[in-house]
Protein backbone atom coordinates (compact mmCIF):
# COMPACT_ATOMS: atom_id res chain seq x y z
CA UNK A 1 0.00 0.00 0.00
CA UNK A 2 2.89 2.31 0.72
CA UNK A 3 3.76 2.01 -2.97
CA UNK A 4 0.43 3.48 -4.00
CA UNK A 5 1.56 6.87 -5.33
CA UNK A 6 -1.91 8.29 -4.75
CA UNK A 7 -1.75 7.22 -1.13
CA UNK A 8 1.55 9.06 -0.83
CA UNK A 9 -0.08 12.18 -2.29
CA UNK A 10 -2.98 11.85 0.11
CA UNK A 11 -0.61 11.55 3.04
CA UNK A 12 1.26 14.61 1.81
CA UNK A 13 -2.04 16.48 1.65
CA UNK A 14 -2.84 15.36 5.19
CA UNK A 15 0.45 16.97 6.09
CA UNK A 16 -0.72 20.27 4.58
CA UNK A 17 0.60 19.99 1.02
CA UNK A 18 -2.19 21.51 -1.11
CA UNK A 19 -0.25 20.80 -4.30
CA UNK A 20 -0.62 17.09 -3.54
CA UNK A 21 -4.40 17.49 -3.47
CA UNK A 22 -4.31 19.28 -6.80
CA UNK A 23 -2.22 16.48 -8.25
CA UNK A 24 -4.87 13.98 -7.13
CA UNK A 25 -7.63 16.04 -8.73
CA UNK A 26 -5.70 16.42 -11.95
CA UNK A 27 -5.10 12.68 -12.07
CA UNK A 28 -8.59 11.46 -11.13
CA UNK A 29 -10.97 14.39 -11.69
CA UNK A 30 -11.86 13.61 -15.29
CA UNK A 31 -12.32 9.89 -14.63
CA UNK A 32 -14.53 10.88 -11.71
CA UNK A 33 -16.71 12.95 -13.99
CA UNK A 34 -17.07 9.95 -16.31
CA UNK A 35 -18.01 7.81 -13.32
CA UNK A 36 -20.63 10.33 -12.17
CA UNK A 37 -21.98 10.40 -15.71
CA UNK A 38 -23.16 6.82 -15.17
CA UNK A 39 -25.56 8.14 -12.52
CA UNK A 40 -26.85 11.38 -14.01
CA UNK A 41 -27.73 12.38 -17.52
CA UNK A 42 -26.43 15.91 -17.87
CA UNK A 43 -22.67 16.35 -18.25
CA UNK A 44 -22.86 19.63 -16.35
CA UNK A 45 -24.45 17.84 -13.40
CA UNK A 46 -21.83 15.08 -13.62
CA UNK A 47 -19.12 17.72 -13.41
CA UNK A 48 -20.82 19.24 -10.39
CA UNK A 49 -21.01 15.83 -8.71
CA UNK A 50 -17.34 15.15 -9.45
CA UNK A 51 -16.51 18.50 -7.84
CA UNK A 52 -18.65 17.58 -4.82
CA UNK A 53 -16.73 14.33 -4.45
CA UNK A 54 -13.38 16.11 -4.40
CA UNK A 55 -14.67 18.73 -1.99
CA UNK A 56 -15.73 15.90 0.32
CA UNK A 57 -12.32 14.34 -0.16
CA UNK A 58 -10.73 17.67 0.75
CA UNK A 59 -12.76 17.94 3.93
CA UNK A 60 -12.41 14.32 5.00
CA UNK A 61 -8.75 13.83 4.17
CA UNK A 62 -7.92 13.23 7.82
CA UNK A 63 -10.10 10.11 7.75
CA UNK A 64 -7.98 8.48 5.08
CA UNK A 65 -5.74 5.70 6.32
CA UNK A 66 -3.12 4.34 3.94
CA UNK A 67 -4.29 0.79 4.69
CA UNK A 68 -6.90 1.41 1.98
CA UNK A 69 -6.04 2.12 -1.63
CA UNK A 70 -6.67 5.73 -2.45
CA UNK A 71 -9.05 4.87 -5.28
CA UNK A 72 -11.06 2.64 -2.95
CA UNK A 73 -11.46 5.56 -0.55
CA UNK A 74 -12.28 7.94 -3.40
CA UNK A 75 -14.84 5.69 -5.05
CA UNK A 76 -16.49 4.96 -1.74
CA UNK A 77 -17.13 8.67 -1.31
CA UNK A 78 -18.18 8.97 -4.95
CA UNK A 79 -20.54 5.99 -4.95
CA UNK A 80 -22.31 7.16 -1.81
CA UNK A 81 -22.63 10.64 -3.22
CA UNK A 82 -23.94 9.49 -6.60
CA UNK A 83 -26.44 7.08 -5.06
CA UNK A 84 -27.70 9.85 -2.81
CA UNK A 85 -28.14 11.96 -5.91
CA UNK A 86 -30.06 9.17 -7.64
CA UNK A 87 -32.28 8.80 -4.56
CA UNK A 88 -33.03 12.48 -4.46
CA UNK A 89 -33.63 12.51 -8.20
CA UNK A 90 -33.38 16.30 -8.30
CA UNK A 91 -31.29 16.27 -11.43
CA UNK A 92 -34.20 14.79 -13.35
CA UNK A 93 -36.17 17.96 -12.80
CA UNK A 94 -33.43 20.40 -13.65
CA UNK A 95 -34.10 22.46 -16.74
CA UNK A 96 -32.01 21.74 -19.78
CA UNK A 97 -29.27 24.29 -20.19
CA UNK A 98 -29.06 26.50 -23.22
CA UNK A 99 -26.98 24.61 -25.79
CA UNK A 100 -25.57 27.94 -26.95
CA UNK A 101 -24.49 28.88 -23.45
CA UNK A 102 -21.24 28.30 -21.65
CA UNK A 103 -22.14 24.70 -20.90
CA UNK A 104 -23.12 23.97 -24.47
CA UNK A 105 -19.98 22.08 -25.31
CA UNK A 106 -20.66 19.59 -22.55
CA UNK A 107 -23.98 18.72 -24.13
CA UNK A 108 -22.75 18.47 -27.67
CA UNK A 109 -24.09 15.10 -28.82
CA UNK A 110 -21.15 14.72 -31.16
CA UNK A 111 -18.89 14.57 -28.16
CA UNK A 112 -20.48 11.27 -27.19
CA UNK A 113 -18.77 9.47 -30.02
CA UNK A 114 -15.09 8.83 -30.19
CA UNK A 115 -12.86 11.01 -32.30
CA UNK A 116 -12.65 9.97 -35.89
CA UNK A 117 -15.88 7.98 -35.79
CA UNK A 118 -17.94 7.87 -38.97
CA UNK A 119 -21.47 9.34 -38.87
CA UNK A 120 -22.88 5.82 -38.75
CA UNK A 121 -20.58 4.93 -35.87
CA UNK A 122 -21.54 8.12 -34.07
CA UNK A 123 -25.23 7.35 -34.44
CA UNK A 124 -24.68 3.79 -33.36
CA UNK A 125 -22.54 4.91 -30.42
CA UNK A 126 -25.16 7.38 -29.25
CA UNK A 127 -27.93 4.79 -29.52
CA UNK A 128 -25.86 2.30 -27.55
CA UNK A 129 -25.17 4.99 -24.92
CA UNK A 130 -28.91 5.56 -24.65
CA UNK A 131 -29.56 1.83 -24.21
CA UNK A 132 -26.89 1.56 -21.52
CA UNK A 133 -28.26 4.63 -19.74
CA UNK A 134 -31.78 3.20 -19.82
CA UNK A 135 -30.44 -0.07 -18.43
CA UNK A 136 -28.58 1.66 -15.60
CA UNK A 137 -31.63 3.71 -14.67
CA UNK A 138 -33.70 0.55 -14.36
CA UNK A 139 -31.25 -1.29 -12.14
CA UNK A 140 -31.72 -1.24 -8.36
CA UNK A 141 -29.19 1.18 -6.91
CA UNK A 142 -26.76 -1.33 -5.41
CA UNK A 143 -26.76 -3.40 -8.58
CA UNK A 144 -26.17 -0.25 -10.57
CA UNK A 145 -23.23 0.78 -8.42
CA UNK A 146 -21.69 -2.70 -8.47
CA UNK A 147 -22.19 -2.98 -12.22
CA UNK A 148 -20.64 0.42 -12.92
CA UNK A 149 -17.65 -0.31 -10.69
CA UNK A 150 -17.12 -3.74 -12.27
CA UNK A 151 -17.82 -2.96 -15.92
CA UNK A 152 -16.64 0.64 -16.30
CA UNK A 153 -14.06 1.04 -13.54
CA UNK A 154 -12.87 -2.58 -13.91
CA UNK A 155 -12.58 -3.03 -10.16
CA UNK A 156 -12.10 -6.49 -8.71
CA UNK A 157 -14.97 -7.84 -6.64
CA UNK A 158 -12.93 -7.53 -3.43
CA UNK A 159 -12.44 -3.80 -3.96
CA UNK A 160 -16.08 -3.28 -4.91
CA UNK A 161 -17.01 -4.97 -1.65
CA UNK A 162 -14.96 -2.39 0.26
CA UNK A 163 -16.42 0.49 -1.74
CA UNK A 164 -19.99 -0.69 -1.14
CA UNK A 165 -19.29 -1.78 2.44
CA UNK A 166 -20.55 -5.27 1.77
CA UNK A 167 -19.24 -8.79 1.25
CA UNK A 168 -17.57 -10.27 -1.82
CA UNK A 169 -20.38 -12.79 -1.96
CA UNK A 170 -22.93 -9.99 -2.09
CA UNK A 171 -20.94 -8.22 -4.83
CA UNK A 172 -20.86 -11.44 -6.83
CA UNK A 173 -24.64 -11.62 -6.64
CA UNK A 174 -25.15 -7.92 -7.41
CA UNK A 175 -22.86 -7.97 -10.44
CA UNK A 176 -24.39 -11.19 -11.70
CA UNK A 177 -27.97 -9.98 -11.49
CA UNK A 178 -27.06 -6.70 -13.16
CA UNK A 179 -25.17 -8.54 -15.89
CA UNK A 180 -28.15 -10.83 -16.53
CA UNK A 181 -30.32 -7.72 -16.93
CA UNK A 182 -27.70 -6.17 -19.20
CA UNK A 183 -27.49 -9.30 -21.33
CA UNK A 184 -31.22 -9.05 -21.98
CA UNK A 185 -31.25 -5.27 -22.51
CA UNK A 186 -28.19 -5.18 -24.75
CA UNK A 187 -28.76 -8.43 -26.65
CA UNK A 188 -29.64 -6.61 -29.88
CA UNK A 189 -26.21 -4.97 -29.77
CA UNK A 190 -24.31 -8.17 -29.37
CA UNK A 191 -22.16 -9.10 -32.36
CA UNK A 192 -23.08 -12.68 -31.51
CA UNK A 193 -26.71 -11.81 -32.15
CA UNK A 194 -26.03 -11.16 -35.83
CA UNK A 195 -23.52 -8.35 -35.64
CA UNK A 196 -26.23 -5.76 -35.60
CA UNK A 197 -24.88 -2.29 -34.97
CA UNK A 198 -28.25 -0.92 -33.96
CA UNK A 199 -31.24 -2.70 -32.49
CA UNK B 1 -24.10 -31.45 -11.08
CA UNK B 2 -26.72 -28.69 -10.93
CA UNK B 3 -26.67 -25.81 -13.37
CA UNK B 4 -24.18 -23.11 -12.51
CA UNK B 5 -25.83 -20.02 -13.99
CA UNK B 6 -25.36 -17.93 -10.86
CA UNK B 7 -21.60 -18.51 -10.99
CA UNK B 8 -21.11 -17.67 -14.64
CA UNK B 9 -20.65 -13.92 -14.33
CA UNK B 10 -17.96 -14.43 -11.72
CA UNK B 11 -16.38 -17.04 -13.98
CA UNK B 12 -16.33 -14.62 -16.92
CA UNK B 13 -14.89 -11.93 -14.62
CA UNK B 14 -12.17 -14.29 -13.38
CA UNK B 15 -13.52 -13.89 -9.85
CA UNK B 16 -14.12 -17.52 -8.92
CA UNK B 17 -11.72 -19.25 -6.55
CA UNK B 18 -9.50 -21.81 -8.29
CA UNK B 19 -11.27 -24.90 -6.98
CA UNK B 20 -14.74 -23.64 -7.78
CA UNK B 21 -13.68 -22.49 -11.21
CA UNK B 22 -12.53 -26.00 -12.08
CA UNK B 23 -15.88 -27.43 -10.95
CA UNK B 24 -17.87 -24.89 -12.97
CA UNK B 25 -15.75 -25.48 -16.06
CA UNK B 26 -16.23 -29.21 -15.68
CA UNK B 27 -19.99 -28.63 -15.65
CA UNK B 28 -19.76 -26.37 -18.68
CA UNK B 29 -18.00 -29.06 -20.66
CA UNK B 30 -21.09 -31.21 -20.28
CA UNK B 31 -23.90 -28.61 -20.29
CA UNK B 32 -24.79 -26.76 -23.48
CA UNK B 33 -27.41 -24.68 -21.69
CA UNK B 34 -24.88 -23.22 -19.24
CA UNK B 35 -22.34 -22.73 -22.04
CA UNK B 36 -24.90 -20.66 -23.95
CA UNK B 37 -25.62 -18.63 -20.82
CA UNK B 38 -21.92 -18.00 -20.29
CA UNK B 39 -21.64 -16.66 -23.85
CA UNK B 40 -24.67 -14.44 -23.33
CA UNK B 41 -23.12 -12.94 -20.18
CA UNK B 42 -19.67 -12.60 -21.72
CA UNK B 43 -21.20 -10.69 -24.63
CA UNK B 44 -22.15 -7.87 -22.25
CA UNK B 45 -18.50 -6.97 -21.77
CA UNK B 46 -17.93 -6.99 -25.52
CA UNK B 47 -20.93 -4.72 -26.14
CA UNK B 48 -19.84 -2.28 -23.44
CA UNK B 49 -16.34 -2.15 -24.89
CA UNK B 50 -17.92 -0.78 -28.08
CA UNK B 51 -19.24 2.27 -26.22
CA UNK B 52 -17.70 5.55 -27.31
CA UNK B 53 -15.14 7.01 -24.94
CA UNK B 54 -16.71 9.21 -22.27
CA UNK B 55 -16.94 12.83 -23.36
CA UNK B 56 -14.11 15.08 -22.26
CA UNK B 57 -15.15 17.70 -19.73
CA UNK B 58 -15.54 21.14 -21.23
CA UNK B 59 -12.44 23.35 -21.19
CA UNK B 60 -11.67 24.90 -17.83
CA UNK B 61 -12.63 21.78 -15.87
CA UNK B 62 -9.75 22.06 -13.40
CA UNK B 63 -10.01 25.85 -13.11
CA UNK B 64 -13.72 25.68 -12.31
CA UNK B 65 -13.03 23.21 -9.53
CA UNK B 66 -10.19 25.22 -8.03
CA UNK B 67 -12.36 28.35 -8.13
CA UNK B 68 -15.17 26.50 -6.32
CA UNK B 69 -12.72 25.09 -3.79
CA UNK B 70 -11.37 28.57 -3.12
CA UNK B 71 -14.91 29.96 -2.73
CA UNK B 72 -15.91 27.20 -0.33
CA UNK B 73 -12.74 27.62 1.72
CA UNK B 74 -13.31 31.38 1.91
CA UNK B 75 -17.00 31.11 2.78
CA UNK B 76 -16.87 28.15 5.12
CA UNK B 77 -18.59 29.38 8.26
CA UNK B 78 -16.87 29.29 11.60
CA UNK B 79 -17.62 26.40 13.90
CA UNK B 80 -19.86 28.62 16.02
CA UNK B 81 -21.87 29.67 12.93
CA UNK B 82 -22.18 26.07 11.82
CA UNK B 83 -23.48 25.10 15.23
CA UNK B 84 -26.04 27.91 15.17
CA UNK B 85 -27.24 26.86 11.70
CA UNK B 86 -27.16 23.19 12.47
CA UNK B 87 -30.23 21.12 13.27
CA UNK B 88 -28.15 20.17 16.32
CA UNK B 89 -28.40 23.66 17.76
CA UNK B 90 -31.29 22.52 19.93
CA UNK B 91 -29.01 19.98 21.51
CA UNK B 92 -27.00 22.53 23.47
CA UNK B 93 -29.95 24.00 25.35
CA UNK B 94 -31.44 20.52 25.58
CA UNK B 95 -28.23 19.30 27.12
CA UNK B 96 -28.34 22.27 29.46
CA UNK B 97 -31.94 21.53 30.37
CA UNK B 98 -31.05 17.91 30.89
CA UNK B 99 -28.24 18.92 33.15
CA UNK B 100 -30.54 21.33 35.02
CA UNK B 101 -33.14 18.63 35.42
CA UNK B 102 -30.48 16.34 36.71
CA UNK B 103 -29.37 18.99 39.19
CA UNK B 104 -32.98 19.51 40.33
CA UNK B 105 -33.35 15.81 40.61
CA UNK B 106 -30.15 15.64 42.58
CA UNK B 107 -31.22 18.47 44.88
CA UNK B 108 -34.58 16.83 45.52
CA UNK B 109 -32.75 13.67 46.33
CA UNK B 110 -30.31 15.36 48.63
CA UNK B 111 -29.61 12.16 50.32
CA UNK B 112 -27.71 10.90 47.34
CA UNK B 113 -24.07 11.67 47.49
CA UNK B 114 -22.29 13.98 45.03
CA UNK B 115 -20.65 11.22 43.11
CA UNK B 116 -24.02 9.66 42.35
CA UNK B 117 -25.35 13.01 41.08
CA UNK B 118 -22.34 13.54 38.84
CA UNK B 119 -23.00 10.18 37.25
CA UNK B 120 -26.59 11.21 36.47
CA UNK B 121 -25.39 14.46 34.95
CA UNK B 122 -22.99 12.66 32.70
CA UNK B 123 -25.64 10.17 31.68
CA UNK B 124 -28.22 12.81 30.85
CA UNK B 125 -25.78 14.88 28.84
CA UNK B 126 -24.66 11.87 26.88
CA UNK B 127 -28.22 10.74 26.33
CA UNK B 128 -29.04 13.83 24.32
CA UNK B 129 -26.20 13.04 21.97
CA UNK B 130 -26.50 9.29 21.81
CA UNK B 131 -30.28 9.26 21.38
CA UNK B 132 -29.87 11.36 18.25
CA UNK B 133 -27.01 9.54 16.57
CA UNK B 134 -29.32 8.24 13.84
CA UNK B 135 -29.48 11.80 12.58
CA UNK B 136 -25.74 12.10 12.18
CA UNK B 137 -25.17 12.08 8.45
CA UNK B 138 -21.76 13.54 7.95
CA UNK B 139 -18.46 14.12 9.59
CA UNK B 140 -19.45 17.77 9.90
CA UNK B 141 -22.38 16.75 12.10
CA UNK B 142 -20.08 14.78 14.34
CA UNK B 143 -17.74 17.73 14.54
CA UNK B 144 -20.63 19.98 15.51
CA UNK B 145 -21.79 17.57 18.19
CA UNK B 146 -18.29 17.26 19.55
CA UNK B 147 -18.10 21.02 20.01
CA UNK B 148 -21.60 21.70 21.29
CA UNK B 149 -20.29 22.56 24.73
CA UNK B 150 -18.40 25.50 23.23
CA UNK B 151 -21.69 27.13 22.30
CA UNK B 152 -22.93 27.23 25.87
CA UNK B 153 -19.50 28.44 26.95
CA UNK B 154 -19.66 31.25 24.37
CA UNK B 155 -16.41 30.33 22.69
CA UNK B 156 -15.98 30.64 18.91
Amino acid sequence: MARDPDAALMLAFQGGDEAAFRALFEKHGRAMMAFCQRFVKEPARAEELAQDVFLKLYRSADRYAPSARFTTFLYRIATNHCLNEVRRGEYRHRPERDPGGDEGEARDPDSLAGEGASPEEELSGRALEDSVRALLERLPEKQRAAFVLARFEHMPYEEIAVVLATTVSSVKSLVHRATVAAAAALAPWSPDAGGKAEP
Amino acid sequence: MRHVASELTALVDGALPEGRRAEVEEHLAACAECRAERERLAAVGRVLSALPAPPEPPPGFEQRFYARLAREKASRPSLRERILRSPWRWAAPAAGLGAAAAVAFGVAQVRRDRLEMARHLDLLENYVVVASLDSVESVEDVEVVEHLHELSEGRP
